[in-house]
């Protein structure tokens, strides 16, 4: 069971990370979307994912990656990002909720780029409970 | 294209991907995600899974290639607002001949700016997202 007490933990942001062109089409080739120079709609989890890691990768939070499964995922985006692009990420964890031993983990992080809030990015995992 | 030529409940793409193993790799090395059970069958069955499936965000991103394609070959000059999707089942990748994920794209929501889609989206006969929406405002 996760420690329900981390609900409502935020970190601050990211330092600003510059999305290469290079990560762009490599991520655009690899769904076969056309490389127009945007950052691609599903992008942004390469950057969100590993940032709220640094916020739920804690012994005492008790997550077991081996037992969580990605259940839902949510992307607003507040304007076009193009490659070249710099920006931080903020995580929060917006929810612990239990349901049948099993619990889900909702994460909502906030991107930003030199001209405010780009996108928000929401994913709630699943993690299996401890097999009774 | 403009948006007063669509209408509710209207199917206006559907679009056929085949995913292999090496689908899979390029988007594990694409995208950061390394999780074995998606390249490796011994890893997928030992948690549970009947073969190797696709990254839940890998089919989602199909879903966006399929929202862009329609978008493109529309005509319709539009930028995406909101993106979302629920995992519901996984998308099973035998190393044999692979799988296929069919979207489907239908209009659910529309007014004179912005059109929202709901996708279907299907491997194998089963429903893997459930729901996947999309939001498009035009420029």
């Amino acid at each position: 069971m996760l420690n329900a007490s981390y609900a409502g933990r935020s970190l601050p942001p990211t330092e600003p990370v510059v999305i290469t062109p290079d990560s762009v089409t490599r991520f655009a080739q690899a769904l076969g979307l056309d490389d127009d120079g945007t950052v691609p709609p599903t992008f942004l989890i390469s950057l969100t994912l590993p940032a709220a890691e640094r916020l739920i990768d804690d012994p005492e939070f008790g997550l077991d990656w081996s037992r969580v499964l990605h259940r839902e995922q949510r992307f607003a985006y507040h304007r076009e990002l193009r490659a070249g692009a710099a920006v931080s990420c903020a995580s929060t964890i917006e929810s612990i909720k239990s349901v049948a031993g099993n619990d889900l983990l909702a994460l909502r992080t906030d991107v930003h780029d030199g001209e405010g809030l780009a996108a928000e990015v929401w994913t709630t995992l699943f993690v299996a409970g401890d097999p009774a | 294209m403009s948006l007063s030529e669509l209408a509710v409940g209207q199917t206006v793409f559907t679009a056929t991907y085949p995913v292999t193993r090496a689908d899979l790799v390029a988007y594990a090395d694409a995208s950061g995600d390394q999780n074995p059970i998606h390249q490796d069958e011994a890893a997928a069955k030992a948690a549970g899974l009947p073969d190797v499936i696709a990254h839940g965000m890998y089919t989602m991103g199909l879903v966006s290639r399929a929202v862009r394609e329609w978008t493109a070959s529309a005509g319709l000059d539009a930028t995406l607002t909101d993106f979302s999707a629920r995992f519901a089942k996984p998308v099973v990748v035998p190393a044999d001949g692979g799988a296929e994920v069919v979207v489907e794209g239908k209009i659910r929501k529309l007014d004179a700016t912005s059109v929202e889609l709901a996708m279907t989206v299907l491997s194998a006969g089963e429903k893997v997202l459930a729901p996947a929406r999309a939001t498009l405002v035009t420029k």
